[in-house]
């Protein structure tokens, strides 16, 4: 069997950072992902807190809702905590690409939903998004592309829209994966662009679907730039997400670079548990089984899309290693009366809860297992879709339970 | 063209439930090499799941473009809830070819493990009718090999000839006997694989049997012939299984071939015994690094001054046992190597010789072509015949697998009596 200094279950931002964090301090790792997670499902901005008004210090926000929720995954990390993740975070985008906050708070983003969304670190693509002025905007959406509504979208946003035909490509049936390879072709960006200058008047702004490319998008930005005159941004799609492409293929790239083994496509079936330690893990991808050993694991495995926890007839439950779960009592109490309450479903508050240093509780509140540590959505407590705190929550917990890890 | 014999339903195999599992979270639109470059594929959400729902074994297949995927099976390794996308398509596929019939390309292509070994020893008539641009024209038309592709030649001795031929190996094998299944293409086309392998595991004081072998059957596989697919499986189950039996593990040096046998088999096939086969298979490289971490061996390796790319071929991801091979490489002192940030060759095994792909083939090696360039590397590695014959193809460089690269890197072996 092989052996690591650390086993990451779960490929999703969490277990991404945490591995990161874990190769940097010098560890041997390997991550078991089941897939590969949802940064192609969201992933398009860094959200932290997007319940604090933009123009308020996020620093000031993040300590009073840490005094009013003392047990949120932010409780665990502290802003401080939260603040050197991002750092580690963002050192892993020098620019072009970078991630940047817009000032010391939150800001406004537009959306393919045709809403102004508030989130703390953007790409470089996004900036000039910012704070979206209508009148002096144009959104571009494309004949065929059904993921990008620009006549919804500009109506929602209050400013002007056009659909025009992919130059060279006049067929429908695109999708953004496809689209995000030919913006890698620079003479296609740049007819792309002559296209666009076509049909604007006199607008300083331009929002296109966010598929500026995989490997150079700020490079496509500036030919769009160069060719309209205008500042070009990118405004978030449904899934898959080509940002969080970007995200999920740096750390990818990143970690293998120094080594990190990646297990994909098949999920961890069994963890090997003995005297108070996990000592294993078994990868089955049928018919056979590989066994892999390590001195510590974090679980990363998220909430129920990636399969990190299951909603059973009646209870919620951990199917890997079995840690309680923290839910409402009884089914009855999982939703609240009206689907669409602004208050989240008690059931989306489900999961792990963890003692100070972030390893899982077992139900009389002591340790669960010596070396098992937990990291992102599957933590209980907070409610990253309705807070805008998803990616936040994954790569604060993410880098602090790699560094408790290791610490031990 | 249809194939009478055909009587499985091989369509009805699969569980209709697995449809219902897709959440619909794009992953594997993410990384399919053929919609991406393609309209004309919708992906792998709509292919697979998506329009499972609406196939029914009693109706006729309605979406022709389920030829174009390639059976990469990348999708299958994104995915978070398990949808066999990869499988949902290669059953598509075989129905749509049964109701359409085949194109007589399609057995010529699947069915070169028949002609493989004539062609060997006429290597000197054949090789040069291949690369011959008349020949290679009426193929076109007649059988619609695309011409723009070359054919990979063949090598006069084949590499099982060679094996029986050679000296009897000197003995002192401290580490036991390993079967080594060498699958089609080492055996007629690139045999220099075969003995890279035999010198690396005797090298690690391995003593190598040489079992009999078919085609894997993967060819078949991909043109959905299941029944022709099921008989090449289980005579090399036949084969194999006293082999392992004997407590002898089986490796194999390519990656497509042991994906086939190690799951496909019995997964896919279903066939009997493939289960307990699949136990005792390991890719080489794989098999050489448990020996080494298990401490069992010590591989010393000469500094070899070389950049080299590594590529990680789409049926090694598939089997998930991460990168054997680079780790192997990363023994050897002095090698530099980088691995190439692409996700498919796009050959897709006979799928790019066939005229109607070639254009979507060369557009997803186009990518891979343009990231090895990236990396400037003085050589090429990778684990699988097809993306070699793609890679040297699109890039002129030399292209080898890492068995090759380990064998020319180790200490000459001391002078025994
Ligand atoms: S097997 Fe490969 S080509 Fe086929 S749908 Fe999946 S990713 Fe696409
Ligand atoms: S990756 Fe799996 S779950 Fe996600 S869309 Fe594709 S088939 Fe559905």
């Amino acid at each position: 069997m092989k052996r690591y200094d650390l086993i990451v279950i779960g490929a999703g931002l969490a277990g991404l950072m945490a591995a990161r964090t874990a190769v940097e301090m010098g560890a041997r790792v390997l991550i078991a992902g089941g897939g590969m997670g949802a940064l192609t499902l969201f992933g398009n901005t860094i959200d932290v807190l997007g319940r604090i008004p933009p123009g308020e210090d996020i620093a000031e926000g993040m300590s009073g809702f840490i005094d009013s929720f003392p047990e949120h995954p932010y409780a665990r990390t502290g802003w401080e905590g939260v603040e050197k993740a991002l750092d580690a975070f963002q050192e892993l985008f020098p620019p072009p690409y970078h991630f940047s906050g817009v000032t010391r708070g939150n800001c406004l983003l537009p959306t393919g939903a045709g809403t102004m969304r508030p989130t703390f670190l953007i790409p470089a693509t996004m900036a000039s998004g910012v704070g979206m002025m209508p009148a002096s905007t144009l959104v571009v959406g494309f004949r065929g592309f059904k993921d990008f509504q620009a006549e919804t979208v500009s109506l929602h946003l209050r400013c002007r829209g056009a659909v025009i035909p992919f130059p060279r490509y006049r067929m429908g049936g695109m999708t953004a994966p496809a689209i995000a390879r030919l913006m890698e072709d620079h003479s296609f960006v740049e007819r792309l662009g002559e296209e666009i200058y076509q049909r604007m008047e006199g607008e300083r702004f331009i929002g296109l679907p966010a598929f500026f490319g995989l490997r150079e998008p700020v490079a496509a930005m500036k030919t769009l730039e160069a060719a309209t005159g205008a500042r070009v941004f990118e405004i978030s799609i449904l899934p898959p997400s080509i940002p969080g492409m970007r995200i999920y293929n740096r750390f990818h790239e990143r970690l293998l670079q120094r080594g990190t083994a990646f297990l994909m496509g098949t999920p961890v079936s069994e963890a090997i548990v003995k005297d108070g330690r996990c000592r294993g893990i078994i990868v089955k991808n049928a018919p056979l089984g590989a066994g892999y050993q390590a001195d510590r694991f974090i679980l990363a495995t998220g909430r129920f899309l990636g399969g990190g926890l299951w909603a059973g007839i009646e209870r919620i439950v951990e199917p890997l290693f079995h840690v309680p779960v923290a839910q409402p009592s009884r089914r009855g109490e999982w939703f609240k009366g009206r689907f669409f309450d602004p208050e989240a479903h008690p059931v989306s508050q489900a999961g792990v809860e963890t003692a100070a240093d972030l390893r899982p509780l077992n139900e009389k509140g002591g340790i669960f297992l010596e070396n098992l540590w937990a990291a992102g959505s599957i933590l209980a407590h907070h409610q990253s879709i309705e807070e805008k705190s998803r990616e936040g929550i994954d790569i604060a917990t993410g880098y602090m339970a790699a560094r408790q890890a290791l610490a031990s | 063209m249809i194939n009478k014999c055909e009587k499985i339903p091989d369509e009805a195999r699969m569980p209709p439930r697995f449809a219902d599992a897709c959440v619909r979270c794009a992953n594997c639109m993410a990384v399919c090499p053929v919609s991406r470059v393609t309209p004309t594929f919708p992906g792998p959400k709509q292919a697979g799941p998506g329009a499972q729902r609406f196939r029914l074994p009693s109706e006729a297949s309605v979406d022709d473009w389920i030829t174009l995927c390639t059976g990469c099976k990348l999708c299958d390794t994104v995915c978070p809830s398990g949808v066999p996308i990869s499988r949902m398509n290669l059953l598509a596929k075989a129905k749509y070819l049964r109701e359409q019939g085949r194109k007589p390309r399609d057995w010529v292509l699947a069915r070169s493990d028949l002609y493989g070994e004539s062609a060997s020893r006429l290597a000197t008539v054949v090789n040069p009718l291949m690369k011959n641009t008349v020949i290679r024209k009426i193929l076109d038309s007649v059988l619609e090999i695309d011409a723009r592709r070359e054919l990979p030649s063949y090598e006069r001795q084949t590499f099982h000839r060679w094996f029986r031929a050679r000296p009897v190996a000197a003995g002192g094998f401290t580490q036991g006997r390993v079967a080594y299944f060498h699958g089609c293409f080492v055996d007629t086309n690139e045999t220099d694989v075969g003995k890279a392998v035999v010198a690396l595991l005797e090298s690690q004081g391995l003593e190598v049997a040489l079992p009999p072998q078919n085609c894997c059957g993967l060819p078949r596989l991909g043109i959905g012939d299941f029944r022709g697919a099921r008989e090449m499986g289980a005579r090399n189950i036949a084969s194999l299984l006293p082999v392992v039996r004997d407590g002898v593990d089986v490796v194999f040096s390519s990656t497509s071939c042991g994906m086939m046998l190690r799951h496909d088999y019995s997964q896919i096939l279903g066939l009997a015994g493939a289960e307990e086969l699949a136990e005792h298979l390991f890719d080489v490289s794989e098999y050489l690094l448990s020996l080494y971490d298990d401490k069992k061996i010590t591989p010393a390796f000469l500094p070899v001054k070389v950049k080299a790319a590594y590529f990680a071929p789409c049926h090694l991801r598939a089997m998930n046992i991460g990168l054997p091979a680079l780790e192997l490489l990363g023994l050897v002192p002095g090698l530099d190597v980088q691995s190439v940030d692409a996700d498919c060759c796009g050959l897709g095994g006979l799928y790019g010789f066939k005229k109607e792909n070639c254009a979507v083939a060369e557009a997803i090696g186009g990518d891979l072509a343009k990231a090895v360039a990236r990396i400037k590397p003085d050589i090429v590695i990778t684990d699988c015949e097809g993306c070699r014959m793609q890679i040297r193809h699109l890039t002129g460089l030399k292209v080898v697998h890492p068995v090759q690269l380990l064998r020319d890197s180790l200490k000459p072996l001391p002078v025994t009596g």
